[in-house]
């Protein structure tokens, strides 16, 4: 069994070596963006069961983001309900046999957590100015600053560390449960570690909500307003 | 533990596509049709608010128009109850007048029937008298009767002018009627006393006449002398008549 910890190239595309966990997440995100596709593709009023579905998933997403961040959904939808949906699929991915989560190795977890950090900057930034998304730096004290600028790392660190550390931790319990009982014991364990990756990748896409949020240089009564509206 | 920055990278470019990919045929698709379906529902609600505030304007003006009938049909009513009321005083105006104009004219009609009826009977009455009379006068002829108009006859000549006289002399032939035959002595004894109430004697033809019940009358061609019950209950009945009428 190979360490969790070490990811090493399947092949080499020139210089550029590519490893499993990367052609697994290829693979979701051709599955996702082909099922996007033909989702989409015959979009009706009257819906079907199908499209009843997709839009049932849609208006979660956007209940959740107006819940959390107290805005109207459509400039974060995407982001999120994307997050939200390649963890949901890559924390999934081990039910095909042979095939590990691109959740459970640490670049993968940390280019997710990179991509949060800079949602946090950009959409600040497009909301409030660069003016106003430092200013949420200085909330509620000056004094808080440096405390804050810290927090605004750490917290993406302490994002990137719960998701790899309870995929990656699944993973590996089974590796070792399979490899010393027999093939029907790691059951139990592996559909405990479906329901931990769906509720992994909920909890990575709350928390980037509410980092997001936090990066919004919105009074309250903006929010409410877009609440209202 | 390693980390390998080109998983990294490629991961994060992997994750981006995806985003870009979803975002542009999966999230904004999808929003967009519940977006549309959204707006469909207001407008159809909208439309809807209209249709029942229309509906509710059109009940108003039902009921207003309604409540304009139920008013225009009591006025009518009660204006034809007023001409009804106005055409029935003038019926009985009028019912009253023919009425009365009926009652006056079957009034003057029975009472021009009855006056009428009264000079029948009054008439048929004197008939019946006069005829009673003539039947008790008829059996009342006789020698006195025919002496009493004999005497009459005198009297009544000599009311009469001298010219008068004169023409019954001269005058030709004078009829001498009377109501029975009569024998030569009583011819004899009237054309004496004839004789001597004219001066001379006159041509006396003697004609008998019923009719005359009792009398003796003188007739020539210009000249009559009514002397007899008949011309007696003729003028009598002329007399009776004459007094109904007044």
């Amino acid at each position: 069994m190979n360490s969790p910890l070490v990811t090493a190239p399947l092949f080499h595309l020139g210089p550029v070596p590519v490893s499993a966990p990367v052609v697994t997440a290829s693979a979701i995100v051709a599955c996702l963006s082909f099922g996007a596709f033909l989702a989409s593709r015959r979009l009706r009023l009257v819906p079907g069961a199908f499209q009843a579905f997709i839009e049932l998933l849609v208006e979660s997403v956007d209940s959740q983001i107006r819940d959390t961040m107290r805005v109207e959904p459509a400039p974060y939808r995407a982001f999120i309900g994307s997050l939200f949906l390649f963890i949901f699929a890559a924390n999934w991915s081990s039910l095909v046999p042979g095939v590990e989560p691109p959740t459970a190795h640490l670049e993968t977890d940390a280019a997710l957590a990179f991509l949060v950090f800079l949602a946090v900057i950009v959409f600040g930034v497009r909301v409030g100015g660069w003016r106003g998304y430092l200013a949420t730096f200085a909330k509620p004290n000056l004094l808080l600053v440096p405390l804050n600028f810290v927090e605004s790392l750490t917290r993406i660190f302490s994002l990137l560390v719960r998701l790899f550390g309870n995929v990656m931790s699944g993973v590996f319990v089974i590796g070792i449960v399979l490899s010393l009982a027999g093939l029907l014991v790691p059951i139990p364990l592996m559909a405990l570690d479906l329901l931990t990756g769906a509720v992994q990748a909920y909890i990575f896409a709350v928390l980037a909500m509410v980092f997001i949020a936090e990066g919004l240089d919105l009074p309250p009564s903006d929010k409410l307003e877009k609440e209202t509206s | 533990m390693t980390f390998d920055w080109w998983t990294f990278g490629l991961q994060t470019v992997n994750v981006l596509i995806l985003i870009w990919i979803l975002g542009r045929f999966f999230w904004r698709p999808v929003a967009g049709m519940i977006e549309q379906r959204r707006r469909q529902a207001q407008d159809l609600l909208e439309q809807a608010r209209r249709d029942k505030e229309a509906a509710a304007r059109a009940l108003a003006e039902a009921e207003e128009r309604s409540d304009g009938f139920a008013a225009e049909r009591e006025a009518i009513l009660a204006r034809a109850r007023q001409e009804a009321v106005e055409a029935k005083r003038v019926l009985m105006e009028q019912a009253q007048a023919e009425a009365a104009r009926a009652r006056s004219a079957a009034a003057a009609d029975l009472a021009r029937r009855r006056q009428d009826s009264e000079q029948e009977w009054a008439a048929q009455a004197g008939r019946l008298a006069v005829t009673i009379a003539g039947r008790l006068a008829a059996r009342l002829d006789g020698a006195a009767v025919r002496a009493a108009f004999l005497h009459w006859l005198i009297e009544k000549l000599g009311a009469q002018s001298e010219q008068t006289r004169q023409s019954l002399v001269t005058g030709g032939a004078v009829e001498l009627i009377s109501a029975t035959p009569l024998d030569n002595s009583e011819q004899s004894r009237i054309g004496a006393a004839l004789a001597s109430a004219l001066g001379a004697a006159p041509e006396l033809a003697f004609l008998v006449d019923p009719a005359l019940i009792a009398g003796l009358e003188l007739r020539t061609p210009h000249f009559a002398l009514s002397n007899s019950w008949r011309a007696d209950l003729a003028e009598i009945l002329a007399e009776l008549s004459h007094d109904r009428r007044n």
